[in-house]
């Protein structure tokens, strides 16, 4: 069985921990506290196909090139909270789109394949609780060879 | 005319009111205030955080008559049941006398840094 999609999320998980700033990371986890920040939560995105358009007789079975939108957002609680999530958010970029293991192995970017990693953008959210509160929702594209019979 | 402070206000506070020290640019008063530490959570996508909006009432006579002006609210520090914080904005609720007569809702942080 090899699930390129559940495989680029734990891998994401495991990229966002190892970011010195990040105290805790979550999956899928839509109930912190403020004891937990500051934290990470990487959810589960999208999948699409483009086969809606494909009504050839290619067979049901065959390798299809499938995109998934997962988000990453990080959260903090500080009096000067800009300048933190600023900082968040530049490791967390760097630290996905230089991963090793995400471009080699499972999502096979330039030449271990032909699948792809971008970072689309961020939306930021503050608000005052304890202290300033802040959150950051990073948005990543990852293109990837979805094949039904490894799954 | 009903005096909403004596009638109302005076003894409130003298229930659930706990003492307060409020350090302003004038000097370090002696006030009473009801703690008003709310639950508060903050929402981004679908994640839910949750945390405590800090807050405190305090009656605008007694700040008027220690010579404390709303001018010096923003930003003084106000210790009480047993933290400090900062007040970062406030808002003022008016009392049928007039919001001379009423009361402020200070809107407080953490102090730390």
């Amino acid at each position: 069985m090899l699930d390129v999609r559940e495989n680029i999320l734990a891998r994401l998980v495991a990229i966002v921990a190892t970011m010195p700033s990040i105290k805790e990371v979550f999956r899928n986890n839509v109930d912190l506290t403020e004891d937990q920040l500051p934290a990470a939560a990487v959810l589960d995105g999208d999948e699409e196909t483009n086969d809606h358009t494909d009504a050839s007789m290619r067979p049901a079975n065959r390798p299809t090139l499938a995109t998934m939108t997962p988000e990453i957002i990080i959260f903090k609680i500080a009096p000067q909270v800009g300048p933190d999530i600023s900082t968040l958010r530049r490791e967390l970029v760097k630290a996905v789109l230089y991963d090793t293991q995400l471009n080699e192995q499972i999502v096979k970017t330039g030449r271990f394949g032909n699948g792809a990693i971008r970072y689309l953008g961020c939306q930021t959210d503050l608000g005052w609780e304890r202290s300033m509160f802040g959150a950051l929702k990073a948005n990543f594209l990852f293109k990837y060879v979805l094949r039904p019979n490894d799954l | 005319m009903i005096d909403y402070n004596a009638l109302l206000y005076d003894p409130v506070y003298a229930e659930l009111g706990v003492s307060a020290m409020l350090t302003t640019t004038a000097g370090v008063f002696d006030i009473t205030v009801i703690d008003d530490t709310r639950a508060k959570a903050q929402t981004s996508n679908s994640v839910e955080v949750r945390s405590v909006g800090p807050g405190a009432f305090a009656r605008v006579p007694e700040l008027t008559s220690k010579g404390i002006d709303r001018a010096d609210y923003t930003n003084s520090m106000l210790s009480f049941n047993k933290r400090m914080w900062v007040v970062r904005s406030f808002e003022l609720r008016g009392s049928p006398n007039g919001e001379d007569f009423g009361e402020v809702r200070f809107l407080l942080r953490s102090s730390d840094a």
